[in-house]
């Protein structure tokens, strides 16, 4: 927006814009890819960060809310640690930087470091639209990340982990990934800090989904109270693919989680489902827009907020329709726990239609927890706190569930009642 | 039900170019310059013999539009208006002011013979319709009469157009006008704050109900003229008002521009029903000409247990920038919004509503119901706030879509934000187009398709038809079926 060029640039845009320039020298990649960054910082110079008067960001305020931005620590230490799903094969980035070891067979990984160096990333660093600030600060910024190719017909036993360790500084990875014709995976993108440090963590993941791929793709973010975390996901359904795209947030004090897709194969399928726990002082929003571009597709999104303290929640959720898209089936909901009321929580669930013969629906709810569910629990003599937990633990467990698989399932368990234990 | 025979009559009898309030009449006018500057409001401000708080009212409101910029976040698109281009006022030159019936122009009562709006005190007694409806008739930028006058002042109920309340109330209109939508609200309510010409004012005293339904009927005829009405309604403790309000213009390839603001203010336990049936000129079948229609409607619940309840039938206008909504001040309070906004040939339509809870105890319900047809754009767009020391606010959102041809759009963008726990906030919408297996079932029982969807849809709106008026919710019915005709095929 034009309003945002004469304001005076506030300390986070000025580390971005500085940092920039201090580390143009190390960034990978030169030629084209130097150029497209050019271009993304200027337009994020140009631009600043985008403010509530963005329809896409008006309920998180990225200019007031991103303070400050930590100064890259090329000292700072990070470790594996051991994968959530037991047998997983874990390829990791530590502080940014990724390890290609550990692919399954099958899965052809490669840094995205050399992309960059080769000059091929040069068409991916482009900004979705306008308003794109993920994309511009990511963009300027890459370092790393994997380019992962399934090999059609691959069907991974074991769930594949990605795994971002963080302990302080900075980190922006890109992962394109595409899922060959008929490949069937389990993906767990892992978001962890291991230090109270405070850092920056952007990633963009590009998933492509061939003919007939069977995906389950887990973001469990769980990085530290002071932490800011941009993610973007986008992806691209074709003919007959299904995805189903969990995203769980249970930490970050800045998180926004963007999921973009589009289908553009007869017969694809998606699911979202999301869990947000949000406690403490975090600003946590998941904004995901789906356009349904061709004919016969169908989508279903869940998403289920509990909040606590002094927390504040926002989901934004957009269905497109395109004017030929007949028989799309779509269908969202977003159910919200408000349990404090020092929390707050705002939701935007937008359907734009351009076709007639279609099923679109959305729903949203806020409320505190059922009194009569409560009463029914303490009349059988369980103490209230107990009582509170379980019927939280019940309003987001129901999405866990839909994953089916036990041996993903209890890890996941554990981390939503570790995480009620201490906050509620 | 006879409703829906006439619906279906009305659909089959109508040609495709439909609107029937088109026709234009020829009256000498008595018109301002074209264009808008400070000389145009002081000149207004003297017509209309306003003392002196009104003009600077008018001028800081003006002043401070300079400085604003037009609204792009709507889904309507059209070219930029001019706002040097149009007449801010425009009077009959035989009747420059509200008069007694028998000094109206007659050319000017023949229009609105043909409206069917009845001005007649004695033709309403006449027993042609079974209640009375107390009319301010407001032609251009004047109010030409307003009837049944003297007997509500018996009852000790204000109800004149707004520029003799002016003059006449002058501390009511002064404490409480802008007090809901103040002068620096948004652009369009701005610019009417600067140049608003006619509307009603409505005063329903301390524990009184309104013995009869009030109504203000406007009819945009002059050429180039923008019409900013400005409507201010209050009600007294314990008060009940019920309030209608239509609109109609003449079939013109120009655009013509209608931006009014409403305020509603009611006090401890009393109850605003406002109702609008709103039939613009929604331009012809290539989408040439029609009504911009940028309105500013609140409501505020002012007192405790108070309640406001709008209703709207919007079927016209080419564009449609309209969002009544209600601040839930009062502990208790309710607020109501019921709409079927019906969208046709090249209608854009962006409409919704805005319940703000702020009292404790408040509660609110929207229902709105979108039909989009031909090549139109209809989107609901509504807000849904709590303030964080509103407890135990309560809200029920419905929105529902239908779609009619595959070349038109239905859009939802709900805006919902909770800052209490104790709120319980519920939101629902869903598009789809007419069910196939009810539009089966008519046809095979011989009914023709266009009458079979006119039934289906009014079946869809019945939800709202309901809270509408008696006299209303037929008149609203035949519109809607009127709206749609030409749909098919």
């Amino acid at each position: 927006m034009n309003m945002q060029t004469a304001i005076t640039m506030t300390a986070a845009e000025t580390a971005l814009v500085d940092g920039y320039t201090a580390q143009i020298g190390e960034l990978p990649g030169e030629g084209a890819v130097l150029s497209a960054r050019d271009t993304l910082l200027a337009d994020l110079r140009k631009q600043g960060l985008p403010t509530r008067r963005v329809e896409s960001w008006h309920y998180t305020d990225l200019r007031a809310l991103l303070r400050s931005v930590p100064a890259v620590d090329p000292t700072a230490f990070a470790q594996r640690v051991d994968p959530l799903v037991a047998g997983s094969s874990v390829l990791s980035v530590l502080n940014g930087k990724a390890d290609t070891k550990g692919a399954p067979a099958g899965v052809n990984v490669r840094s995205y470091a050399e992309s960059l160096v080769e000059g091929v990333a040069a068409a991916d660093l482009v900004e979705r639209d306008a308003d794109d600030a993920i994309g511009r600060i990511n963009g300027s910024f890459v370092r790393d990340g994997f380019e992962i190719e399934v090999a059609e017909g691959t069907e991974l036993e074991q769930p594949l982990e990605l795994q971002l360790v963080q302990s302080a500084g900075q980190s922006h990875t890109r992962f394109p990934v595409t899922f060959g014709a008929n490949t069937k995976a389990v993906v767990i993108e892992r978001h962890l800090s291991v230090s109270a440090a405070p850092s920056l963590v952007t990633t963009v993941c590009d998933l492509i989904l061939d003919e007939g791929a069977e995906i389950t793709w887990i973001i469990l973010q769980q990085q530290g109270d002071a932490d800011s975390h941009l993610a973007q996901v986008n992806f691209d359904l074709g003919t007959n693919a299904k995805l189903r795209l969990f995203v769980i947030n249970a930490g970050g004090k800045l998180v926004r989680q963007e999921v973009h897709g589009v289908t553009t194969g007869e017969g694809s399928d998606f699911k979202l489902r999301g869990i947000n726990l949000l406690g403490g002082e975090t600003h946590t929003d998941v904004t995901f827009t789906l356009g349904h571009d061709v004919p016969n597709t169908t989508s279903t999104e869940i998403i289920r907020n509990v909040l606590l303290g002094r927390a504040k929640g926002v989901f934004q959720g957009q269905i497109r329709v395109a004017p030929d898209a007949q028989k799309t089936d779509a269908k969202m909901a977003c159910n919200t726990l408000l349990l404090s009321d020092d929390a707050d929580f705002s939701a935007k669930p937008e359907l734009e239609i351009f076709a007639d013969d279609v099923q679109c629906g959305h729903g949203a709810t806020v409320i505190d927890i059922d009194a009569t569910h409560l009463f029914y629990l303490r009349a059988r003599g369980i103490p209230e706190n107990k009582a509170r937990a379980m019927l939280v633990n019940a309003f987001v467990d129901e999405i866990v569930e839909e994953l089916e698989d036990e041996a993903v399932i209890e890890p996941l368990e554990a981390i939503i009642a570790a995480w009620l234990e201490t906050h509620a | 039900m006879a409703a829906v025979q006439e619906t279906i009559d009305q659909v089959a009898l109508i040609d495709v170019d439909q609107y029937k309030y088109g026709f234009e009449t020829k009256i000498e006018m008595d018109k301002a310059p074209k264009g808008l500057s400070e000389e145009i409001i002081r000149f207004i401000s003297a017509k209309k013999q306003e003392p002196e708080w009104m003009l600077e009212w008018r001028l800081e409101a003006y002043r401070r539009w300079l400085t604003l910029e037009e609204p792009t976040w709507a889904r309507v698109n059209y070219p930029k208006i001019d706002f040097n281009d149009i007449y801010y006022y425009a009077a009959p030159k035989s009747t420059p002011g509200p008069t007694s019936i028998d000094d109206v122009d007659p050319e000017i009562l023949k229009v609105y013979e043909k409206l069917g709006i009845p001005l007649r005190e004695q033709e309403m007694l006449a027993g042609v319709k079974t209640s009375r409806i107390a009319v301010d008739a407001v032609f251009d930028s004047v109010s030409v009469v307003t009837t049944f006058k003297e007997e509500l002042k018996k009852a000790g109920v204000i109800f004149m157009s707004i520029s003799e309340a002016i003059r006449e109330h002058p501390d009511l209109v002064r404490k409480y006008l802008g007090s809901v939508v103040p002068t620096t609200d948004n652009y369009y309510a701005t610019l009417n704050s600067a140049v608003f010409t006619d509307g009603s004012f409505v005063l329903v005293p301390k524990g009184v109900r309104c013995p009869m339904e009030l109504s203000t009927y406007f009819r945009i005829n002059e050429k180039n003229t923008g019409q900013f009405e400005r409507t201010l309604i209050i009600a007294e403790e314990g008060a009940y008002v019920s309030y209608l309000e239509g609109c109609t213009a003449p079939q013109r390839d120009e655009n013509q521009l209608h931006a009014a603001v409403v305020e509603l203010v009611a006090l401890d336990d009393a109850e605003i029903k406002y109702s609008t049936v709103q039939n613009w000129y929604p331009g012809d079948k290539n989408g040439k000409g029609g009504i911009y229609n940028f309105v500013t409607k609140r409501g505020d619940c002012r007192g405790k247990n108070s309640k406001i309840s709008w209703t709207q039938v919007e079927t016209g206008s080419a564009i449609t920038w309209k969002y009544p909504s209600c601040i839930l001040r009062g502990d208790g309070s309710r607020g109501e919004f019921y709409s079927i906004a019906v969208s046709n040939g090249h209608q854009q339509i962006d409409s919704g509503t805005k319940m703000i809870h702020l009292g404790k105890n408040t509660s609110s319900r929207i229902i709105s119901k979108g039909i989009a047809a031909g090549v139109s754009q209809n989107t609901y767009r509504g807000q849904v706030s709590t303030h964080r020391r509103a407890e135990n606010a309560r809200n029920f959102t419905q929105c529902d879509s239908l779609l009619i041809g595959d070349k038109c759009g239905a859009h939802t963008v709900p805006y919902i934000e909770a800052r209490n726990a104790s709120a319980q906030f519920e939101h629902e919408a869903t598009t789809s187009k007419i069910s196939e297996d009810q539009l089966f079932y008519c046809l095979q029982r011989g009914i023709p398709e266009e009458a079979a969807i006119a039934l289906i849809v009014n079946g869809f709106v019945k939800e709202v038809i309901q809270e509408l008026p008696m006299e209303f919710a037929v008149e609203a019915q035949k519109l809607i079926g009127i709206s749609l005709e030409g749909s098919v095929g």
